[in-house]
């Protein structure tokens, strides 16, 4: 991306792309900003810092600078990698500025084009040896043995990703199921209980595969009992959403392909995905692959694919309620993860969905448009900024005085539950799939929270607590 | 590379001591940086700023301004950026002193029905602290969401909402100044505070040429018991106007009414799908807020008089979230019409209500004449003008075509006997047009003030008044001469 | 006497000046009676060109209000500025500085419109009251009267005729001088004419009166009315040295809903609340003689205020009344008393942190004792400034404001 000439080239969808939109050039796409500052109380570095480079606006700003002059300055860079690609400016943006696609685009010239420091070249190295790897990343799970046993190890350790990591996994550890008892592994398909009402493919996802498998055990469930037959291809891999937000886009499109082939010989209506940035990075596999330079056939392939990804509370709610739901004693409070609200616009059906359920009460959180800091790898790359925003999180999850946190995402999960633990309100999360699918079977609050609900007293007193304001 | 290099004017010279005062990070220099904050909300303006600072405390800002002031540098003041006149427009040789981090509400007092809080906070999130306690803060701008409580200072901001309940002046008890001189000044408190003159409402909306707040004290609203968001529909202009002007003399006083053409209704439904009715050449939004029983007895009046104007359609909404899908299209408007013109410009002017069908319908021969396309987006209540005026800027001679029906605009509005800026301000934009709305008297004297407080001409110099450098030699009669313009201490326009 | 001659400006009548025209025991030399605006610049600018001390005169109403000016050579009486151009369709009016309020109240209240604002003298003109810039006890929903004006044409100390606003309701070109003409007192230039914002008269008024006790009670009454979302246009504290007081709350609007809101304040209220659909007689008056105070405070401390000039006030039957919802209290004093009593006052109040206290009129032995009218004013030194760059030479009613000025 270096010549002159790459400026004209076409950058790909905007997020509410239509036929006319999609193959504007990079320039036109800056020129849609008119600068209004919209943007700016939804940015989670804006939020942090107050200042413009580290805006949307700014960084559009930014980025003009880089086309126009044909520079990319050490300074641009840093304000580029600050940006969390939490998309809350898209959202925000009264001129429909396809900032996802700018951004994308950036980070994809960045990447090419900029040399990094050796040391996070390795940090960056490491990260991308691991996290799309779903057999990888459940080595880290494991006692420190097989963690050495396994081929990163070595990698990990020497870019100290380990350190970064570890307060992430000992949440991890916490949250999730105990490693002895994993729940089965998922057949390659699970029929429809009763009469079929879809035939629907369904992404398991590293992070979600290897951290929170019942959250796709519960998945299939609620798919099932809602009457569909889910197909899980065992041969799906990564959807390259971390990749790709990373700017690491010839990687990326690599496991889109893949995913793409996968689910192209399944005859499925839908791809159900149950993890927001993975379901919004697949939402856009056209543009990830024109990105790429892809060829044609690719880029239509992708979309065709991207057009029969939903996520998993948008199908259920575009389906309707057939399974009955059973009471749930239970306040909880429902995060944005930004690659639900902003990346996929689906912020209704998640709280139609828990509110169906007798008996639970769902609270928003105050500044729910803000980014919780998790932001795919962010935390691995910024841990203090993002240690920042997962505390102001933390602090608005326990304003609410909620029993549990109810999430689309398992960073997000990971990244706000570890910061009200560092902030001693520990607090239980879980996914809406979990919740559902607890209900529909007729669960008790303690079965679905079970031994796992943080420290019960702990929870009960901050409960109790008076609300900060 | 530029990446570091120093900005090489007489400014350089305070990087260091800037530096110890507002801290490493809180000084840019490096030249991508700096460009960032080239222009505001305008940014057909633009200027590289000789350096930007962003200080945290009001002892920062009263130091930078001192610095500047002992050094002849310019300053010029800069909340969150979201002007539409160019006010915050930065000076190639001077510092541009950004607020964006004196971001706290430092407090919310529910017995003296006041906030205090620091000039970066956004006026939304005013509202939102003292909205657990059953208040808010009355003036709303449509960028309230972004836009800051120094920058509102500045401008004098009002709002949809202005209508009832006045601007930012209408609201201010107390504020906190750095001088032009850098001296710190707090003015009024909690209380109304009438000590000697009201500099506080002079300060007001003096754009940031008098000096900067650093903390302002505002009076806070009682959320009214019930608040109805009606919208009427109408298939001409006309018929809405008539609305309006039976409203307001009906003695119904609206706490906003706003008015949409067809153009701004597509442009709204383009970015935001707000769902107004199909088919409408014109919108009217009317906000009725007050004790229940006194809202339920305008409604009635108000839908009756819009439905005797010929409204086609009339919704009401009382709950929270349908009315923000109603203001939705209303307050998103500006930014919209960037959905159906590659480029526009955004005008602000005043005319007297009982002047806006004859102005609206000279804006429409206007366009008609120009083939330049024109979306109206009103404050009708107020006769507060936001013609958009659409152009192509690939096309060649469309801004300027465009330039010329926006300047036509404003005389429209000078001869109806209006203003030429109901809230956007004067700033860089408008300087060189004050002489169409004020006489040489009247602007030397607006000088005079001016100069008394900053006699340097530091404090965001070019801006608000016309001056020779911007807006080129003017003959003009002249008068006997000011003792003050003899000493070369002020201006003679 | 030269100082006819260089009078002399064509469409203003000059006479002497006789002891009826002194200000603060000063008789003016000459007394000028300009037609209009323009006649008033040609005088003023007669008068710089003289070097004369000018004092502005309306109703006469307050000639005994700020400091006593150090100098008087003119007087000009703006009574011949008598004009009024009532734009009703835009709820907006523009009146000769000379106009009487009453007069301008009269021309309003046939259209069915209103200027907002209750004045505290009667008998006063346009310009007087803007000068003075005092507001009376409706205030609470339209502001005070420095909010209701929206442009005003002021003849600088130079004679130079200048405008600022102008006859929309909303205008930001500019700067807002007419807020440093509104309770200048005449330092900064003489007010030729003001345009107001208007508003309909509302259909309907109630005047709930409810006696409080004591201190304690009406502090309970207004915390119970801050909570209610009535909405009254003003909540009158009156606080009479003998005791007892009473709240006056006056609720304004359609008829349905004025009875409903009437209802909802005797509820709150309690006890024996009477109502009337007429403002008592006198409403908002201030007294015409003796010693004059405006106390602000930050408005939950209004009583608080009230009861402590009682005690500062000792035996000096003061009477506090005033917008205890704004927080601006008037302290009157009996006609008489002695300076060394206003003092305490004066200063009790001013030692408060938040509390300020300004003599808005003195009785002549107390400016003869020296009293300070103004205490402490913060951002003096910028008021100085500005009367140094609008009247170079000190002549507009010198003294006569904060700090001399």
């Amino acid at each position: 991306m270096t010549d002159p000439e790459s400026s004209h080239q076409t950058v790909g969808e905007a997020v509410n792309e239509t036929a006319g939109e999609r193959d504007r050039s990079f320039s036109d796409l800056l020129n849609d900003c008119v600068h209004c500052g919209f943007c700016l109380p939804t940015c989670p570095t804006h939020v942090l810092w107050g200042q413009e480079m580290d805006s949307p606006r700014g960084r559009i700003h930014l980025m003009a600078q880089t086309h126009t002059d044909d520079v990319l300055t050490e300074a641009a860079v840093g304000h580029f990698d600050n940006c969390l690609g939490c998309l809350a400016c898209v959202s925000a943006c009264p001129s429909g500025v396809a900032y996802d696609a700018l951004i994308d685009h950036t980070r994809h010239r960045v990447e090419s084009e900029h040399e990094r420091p050796r040391s996070e070249r390795a940090l960056r190295g490491a990260i991308f040896a691991l996290f799309p790897y779903r057999r990888r990343l459940r080595l880290l799970r494991g006692p420190l043995r097989a963690y050495q046993a396994s081929g990163v190890s070595s990698l990990v350790r020497r870019t100290g990703l380990l350190e970064r990591l570890s307060p992430a996994m000992a949440t991890m550890e916490r949250i999730a199921p105990p490693l002895s008892s994993p729940p089965p592994e998922l057949p390659e398909l699970v029929p429809a209980v009763g009469r079929t009402r879809a035939r629907v493919g369904m992404l398991v996802g590293c992070v979600q595969g290897a951290f929170f498998p019942e959250v796709n055990t519960a998945t299939a469930r609620v798919l099932a009992m809602e009457g569909c037959d889910v197909v899980i291809p065992r041969s799906q891999g990564c959807c390259g959403a971390l990749s790709g937000h990373a700017g690491r886009v010839e990687e990326s499109a690599d496991l889109a392909r893949g995913l793409i082939e996968v689910f192209e010989r399944e005859r499925v209506d839908r791809i159900v995905v149950n993890s927001a940035g993975c379901g919004s990075s697949m939402k856009h596999f056209g543009r990830t692959l024109a990105e790429a330079g892809a060829d044609r056939s690719w880029v239509r392939r992708g979309r065709a694919l991207s057009e029969r990804v939903v996520d998993l509370t948008e199908f259920l709610v575009e389906l309707g309620p057939r399974a009955e739901r059973h009471p749930l004693p239970l306040h909880v409070a429902y995060h944005d993860a930004c690659h639900l609200s902003h990346g996929q616009g689906v912020t209704r059906p998640p709280r139609a969905l828990l509110s169906d359920v007798p008996e639970l009460r769902v609270s928003d959180l105050p500044d729910k448009e803000i980014c919780c800091g998790s932001a795919g790898v962010y935390n691995l790359l910024k841990p203090e900024a993002a240690r920042e925003l997962g505390d102001r999180k933390g602090r608005d999850v326990a304003s609410t005085g909620a029993d549990v946190l109810v999430s689309g995402n398992p960073g997000c999960s990971l990244q706000i539950a570890a910061a009200m633990e560092r902030a001693g309100a520990p607090i239980a999360v879980t996914h809406t799939a979990r919740v559902l699918d607890a209900s529909m079977r007729g669960l008790t609050v303690e079965q679905l929270l079970g031994s796992r609900r943080a420290a019960p007293p702990t929870v009960r007193s901050a409960r109790s607590r008076p609300r900060p304001r | 590379m530029s990446e570091t290099e120093a900005p090489r004017t007489a400014v350089a010279a305070l990087v260091p001591r800037l530096r110890e005062i507002c801290g490493e990070d809180g000084v840019l220099t490096d030249t991508s940086r700096r460009r960032t904050y080239e222009s505001d909300g305008l940014p057909h303006h633009h200027a590289l700023p000789g350096v930007v600072v962003l200080p945290t405390t009001a002892d920062q800002v009263a130091a930078v301004v001192r610095l500047c002031a002992g050094n002849g540098v310019p300053f010029v003041p800069r909340g969150a950026g979201t002007g539409l006149s160019a006010g915050a427009l930065p000076h190639a040789e001077g510092v541009l002193l950004v607020t964006s981090r004196m971001r706290r509400v430092i407090e919310i007092d529910v017995e003296n029905e006041c906030a205090v809080v620091e000039p970066g906070v956004a006026n939304l999130d005013v509202t939102r602290a003292a909205a657990p306690y059953g208040y808010y803060y009355a003036p709303d701008p449509s960028s309230q969401q972004v836009c800051s409580v120094g920058g509102n200072v500045a401008e004098n901001s009002g709002g949809a909402h202005c209508l009832k309940y006045g601007f930012t002046v209408n609201h201010v008890r107390g504020l906190d100044i750095v001088t032009p001189s850098g001296e710190q000044v707090r003015l009024g408190g909690k209380g109304p505070g009438a000590h000697g003159y009201d500099l506080i409402g002079a300060f007001i909306g003096s754009e940031g040429t008098l000096g900067v707040a650093t903390r302002v004290t505002v009076g806070l609203t009682r959320s009214p018991e019930r608040t109805v968001t009606l919208l009427s529909a109408f298939t001409s202009m006309d018929a809405g106007g008539r609305a309006v002007s039976s409203i307001i003399s009906a003695g119904v006083l609206p706490s906003a009414v706003e008015m949409m053409d067809a153009l701004a209704i597509e442009a709204a439904e383009r970015a935001v799908a707000c769902d107004y009715p199909a088919g409408a050449a014109a919108v009217l939004v009317v906000e009725l807020d007050g004790p229940a029983v006194e809202v339920d007895a305008q409604l009635a009046e108000v839908t009756r008089l819009c439905s005797e104007a010929g409204a086609f359609e009339t919704r009401t909404a009382s709950g929270a979230d349908e009315r923000a899908r109603i203001w939705k299209g209303r307050k998103s408007a500006f930014a919209a019409v960037g959905r159906i013109s590659p480029s526009y410009i955004v005008q602000d002017g005043v005319v007297p209500r009982t002047a806006l069908p004859e102005v609206l319908r000279r804006i429409t021969e206007l366009s008609a004449a120009t083939g330049i396309r024109v979306a109206n987006v009103f404050h009708a209540g107020d006769g507060n003008l936001h013609p958009l005026v659409l152009f192509d800027d690939a096309e060649p001679g469309a801004a300027e075509r465009a330039e010329e029906v926006s300047g036509a605009i404003l005389d429209l509005c000078i001869e109806h006997g209006g203003s030429i800026t109901g809230e956007h301000g004067v700033g860089v934009d408008k300087a060189c047009k004050m002489p169409r709305m004020y006489g040489p008297d009247d602007l030397a004297t607006f000088d005079l003030f001016r100069r008394a407080l900053d006699p340097d001409g530091i404090a965001n110099p070019d801006k608000l008044l016309p001056t020779p450098r911007l807006c080129g030699e003017r003959p003009g009669v002249r008068k006997g001469v000011h003792p003050l313009v003899e000493a070369g201490r002020a201006e003679q326009f | 006497m030269t100082l006819v001659e260089g009078l002399d400006a064509e469409g203003c009548a000059l006479r002497e000046g006789t002891g009826a025209d002194a200000v603060g025991g000063l008789v003016p030399a000459r007394v000028a009676l300009p037609s209009d605006t323009r006649a008033l610049g040609r005088v003023m600018s007669a008068a710089a060109g003289e070097g004369l001390t000018v004092v502005a005169r309306g109703g006469g109403t307050a000639m005994d209000w700020g400091g006593l000016p150090r100098g008087l050579d003119l007087l000009v009486d703006t009574t011949g500025l008598s004009w009024i151009e009532h734009i009703a369709g835009d709820l907006v009016v523009e009146v000769g500085a000379g106009t009487p309020v009453a007069e301008l109240f009269e021309v309003l209240a046939a259209a069915g419109q209103r200027l907002s604002v209750d004045p505290v003298r009667a008998g006063g003109t346009v310009g007087g009251m803007v000068a003075t810039g005092v507001s009376g006890p409706r205030r609470l929903l339209n502001g005070a009267l420095r909010d209701l004006v929206i442009g005003m044409t002021v003849v600088r100390a130079d004679g130079v005729v200048a405008r600022s606003g102008g006859r929309v309701v909303k205008n930001v070109a500019g700067y807002d001088l007419a807020k440093l003409h509104t309770g200048g007192l005449g330092t900064l230039g003489v007010v030729a004419s003001v345009a107001f914002r208007l508003h309909p008269v509302p259909r309907a008024l109630r005047v709930v009166t409810r006696p409080v006790p004591s201190g304690a009670h009406a502090e309970r009454m207004l915390t119970v009315l801050r909570r209610s979302t009535v909405t009254p246009s003003a909540v009158e504290l009156d606080w009479p040295p003998e005791g007892p007081g009473s709240l006056r709350v006056v609720l304004e609007g359609t008829p349905e809903g004025v009875e409903a809101r009437v209802t909802e304040v005797v509820e709150a209220l309690g006890g024996e609340s009477a109502v009337a659909d007429t403002l008592p007689e006198g409403w908002g008056l201030l007294p015409v003689e003796g010693t004059l105070a405006l106390v602000s405070v930050p408005p939950a401390e209004s009583v608080r205020a009230a009861t402590r000039v009682g005690e500062l006030a000792a035996d000096a039957d003061v009477r506090v009344s005033g917008s205890a919802r704004s927080g601006t209290l008037y302290a009157s004093f009996p006609p008489g008393t002695g300076a060394v009593g206003v003092e305490t006052v004066l200063g009790g109040v001013r030692s408060t942190p938040g509390w300020s206290a300004t003599l808005l009129r003195a009785e002549p032995h107390v400016h003869a004792a020296g009293t300070d009218l103004w205490g402490e004013v913060p951002g003096l030194p910028l008021m100085r400034a500005v009367k140094d760059s609008l009247d170079p030479d000190h002549r507009l009613a010198p003294g006569r404001f904060a700090g001399g000025i």
